[in-house]
């Protein structure tokens, strides 16, 4: 297992749990629940979210099929600096995002998956290891 | 076209077989859930979004069934095997097992997506009810009730106005099993995305095997029976048609109509996927089986660029061209196995498979046989499987095209049309072949090299040069490379390679070569067969069409998607 880069899973499911995020959050805000605010908030963490996994990282080893126009979105990613770069401050983003959506179910199963993908990031980040 | 539709019939009339059973399963369940008067009650909080998730319910039920079927590559293999005197075209479809495996995965999601944003809506409306204090007909369905028995009389599963449906979800088997099921799909999902799956194939295939919680909570999912409609009694003493009104006066002494009382839903996720959930375990009780016979390995080579050749016997295989095993090394990792394109021949006494350092198994694998002690680490082996490519030896011209890795069943192809030729062989009705090989740098596949040198000086022997004409085309060259080889131009052999016929450097210019051939046998029927990319695979189906005459006597190409 040594040689896997966890950091290329954890930046498809934070993708994708910026997707879902996105969803619950139209969902709960269209459909007026309780609490919709939340759902709002839920939409713009997802789109936030979503452009900064959209850029694939570079491997460490071997070649990195780019995503289609990542170019654009690095430019702006890499404007930020270390802040994006390290995956330890990456994991805590993450974590710190997903927890407002966890009061709504509608968004809670991005909540779910976006600290999935933040432990992934913190496995990565060697604070563990 | 024509080409295309007697290739592809089978599995556009397949697909559209299923798409169409989908859209027949959802909006039967819909209207039904829609006009049904034992839902009418029901309803009558929910709106349409009780009918949307069942419907999306029934289509999730249909493809959990269908998901785990295309897996079971042994029944595929005895199917294949059984159907002989089906056409090849119809055992073919078998190869895009995995194909259908995504497609229906893809569905699984949509489905789950419409679920539960349809239950997300249901349960914030059941809330709104529960809290509601205006007398309405919804209000007064949902105070109905839930200390009596099992069997009350209660429609809103939220008991009491305090209770969020977090709460709910999360107390309830449903939204249990729910929430986990989904969690387990999305994680399914991300993890075996292309990118993923090639670069880190254990991050797949662990991952993957969370289809078990999908799978167990999918069958007590709807054990709670949240989902309730009025009883066929209740409906004799109160039918919505005619009560419904009147409901302020349900509780009258002298009113026709009763209080309605609801049942749930039995649970019948579990009949849809008991019997391939058997046939699942069972498949891999069988791989278990097989996987036991023991494999003995008769030849270890270790080529340049560390790739590992391994030689190895086992009773009762027999395998085909284009076939690939899977391969599993207990010493390295107990659980792992991992697909190889079979590099041998079937004339050959032994089968082959040549193993590229490509990640941590494979690593592993090649470093455990580069040990010099004498204990050979024990293999296990599944297969073969796949679709015999028994189409190359069918054409009287063979252009052979394969680029990078994709070279590798092409081995097990030309070794075996070269012991066919020697043989003299009915079977064998190619008289040339043209093979094009493209990769970026010969390195790992130097053994390859190796086989085209010894193919070239068999042919020699035998007097037959122009039976096999090969070009090798480097894609990743650069100036040196050039220039060395602009230097040593007489030479006899290529200083690349070290083969007969020279090297070129970049792509294939398809329009020259497939002119030549035209030319060269301007009343054959040229077979091409692919093993590469597929922005290749267009350009040469293109070039097909382009060069083959419209005259049915003279030269035809005919382009072979072969997946290998």
């Amino acid at each position: 297992m040594g040689q896997i880069e966890w950091a290329m899973w954890a930046n498809e499911q934070a993708l994708a749990s910026g997707l879902i995020l996105i969803t619950g959050g139209i969902v709960a805000t269209a459909g007026r629940f309780t609490q919709w605010y939340f759902g709002a908030y839920s939409i713009a963490a997802g789109v936030f979210v979503c452009l900064l996994e959209y850029p694939r990282g570079k491997r460490a080893k071997g070649s990195t099929m780019e995503r289609c126009g990542q170019r654009y979105m690095t430019a702006v990613v890499k404007l930020f600096g270390p802040l994006t770069r390290n995956y330890y401050v990456r994991a805590l983003l993450h974590l710190a995002l997903s927890v407002p959506a966890g009061f709504l179910l509608a968004t809670i199963l991005g909540t779910a998956c976006l600290a999935i993908a933040s432990g992934i990031y913190l496995l990565v980040s060697g604070v563990f290891c | 076209m024509g080409n295309w539709v007697v290739n592809h019939w089978f599995s556009a009339l397949f697909l559209a077989v299923w798409l169409g059973l989908n859209v027949f399963l959802f909006v039967d369940a819909f209207l039904k859930y829609e006009k049904a008067d034992k839902y009418f009650y029901t309803r009558e909080i929910l709106g349409p979004s009780l009918a949307c998730a069942r419907a999306s319910a029934l289509c999730l039920n249909f493809n959990s069934m269908l998901i785990l079927l295309p897996v079971c590559r042994n029944l595929l293999s005895f199917l294949r095997g059984t159907c002989s005197f089906c056409s090849r075209t119809l055992r073919k479809q078998l190869d895009h097992n995995l194909t259908f495996h995504k497609l229906v995965a893809y569905m699984i999601c949509l489905h789950t997506a419409i679920h539960i944003i349809a239950h997300l809506f249901n349960f914030h409306r059941y809330s709104r009810s529960r809290q509601a204090t205006d007398g309405s007909l919804a209000s007064i369905l949902s105070s109905l009730s839930h200390h009596e028995k099992e069997e009350g009389p209660w429609l809103n599963p939220i008991q009491s106005p305090d209770m969020t449906v977090e709460y709910v979800t999360f107390t309830s088997i449903a939204g249990l099993t729910g929430v986990i099921m989904t969690i387990a799909l999305i994680l399914m999902v991300t993890s075996a995305t292309k990118f993923i799956r090639r670069s880190y194939f254990e991050v797949f295939w662990y991952t993957h095997h969370l289809f078990i919680f999908y799978i167990l909570g999918l069958g007590i999912h709807g054990i709670g029976g949240i989902v309730r409609g009025q009883t066929e009694e209740s409906m004799n003493e109160n039918h919505p048609h005619k009560c419904a009104e009147s409901f302020q006066k349900w509780d009258d002494h002298d009113s026709h109509c009763r209080r309605p009382r609801f049942e749930g839903h039995p649970p019948e996720s579990w009949k849809w996927i008991l019997a391939p959930v058997i046939l699942y375990i069972f498949e891999r009780i069988l791989r278990f089986y097989r996987s036991q016979q023991k494999v003995v390995i008769t030849k270890v080579v270790m080529h340049p660029s560390k790739v590992l050749e391994l030689q190895m016997k086992k009773r009762g295989f027999s395998m085909e061209v284009g076939q690939y095993i899977f391969v599993n090394c207990p010493s390295i990792s107990l659980l792992e196995w991992h697909p190889f394109t079979l590099t041998s021949a079937p004339e050959e006494d032994f089968f082959s498979i040549h193993i590229r350092a490509a990640g941590d198994w494979t690593e592993n694998l090649i470093r455990a046989f580069e040990q010099q002690d004498s204990s050979i680490p024990r293999v296990e082996v599944d297969g073969p499987f796949g679709t015999v490519s028994e189409d190359v030896f069918q054409y009287e011209v063979a252009m052979l095209v394969g680029a990078g890795i994709g070279v590798t069943p092409f081995a097990s192809i030309l070794k075996s049309i070269w012991y066919k030729f020697q043989r003299a062989d009915h079977d064998l009705k190619t008289q040339k072949i043209y093979f094009y090989w493209i990769c970026r740098e010969t390195g790992a596949f130097s053994w390859f090299n190796d086989l085209l040198t010894s193919l070239e000086q068999e042919m020699e022997e035998l007097g037959k040069v122009g039976f096999l004409n090969y070009r090798l085309f480097l894609t990743g060259w650069d100036s040196n490379i050039a220039g060395h080889a602009a230097l040593n131009f007489d030479k006899a052999t290529d200083i690349v390679t070290g083969l007969k016929q020279k090297t070129s450097f970049g792509r294939p210019m398809w329009d020259n070569e497939f002119s030549t051939i035209a030319t060269s046998h301007p009343k054959s029927v040229v077979g091409v067969f692919l093993c590469g990319p597929r922005t290749l695979a267009k350009s040469l189906r293109k070039c097909c069409h382009r060069y083959s005459s419209l005259d049915p006597r003279k030269v035809q190409f005919y382009f072979n998607k072969e997946n290998f």
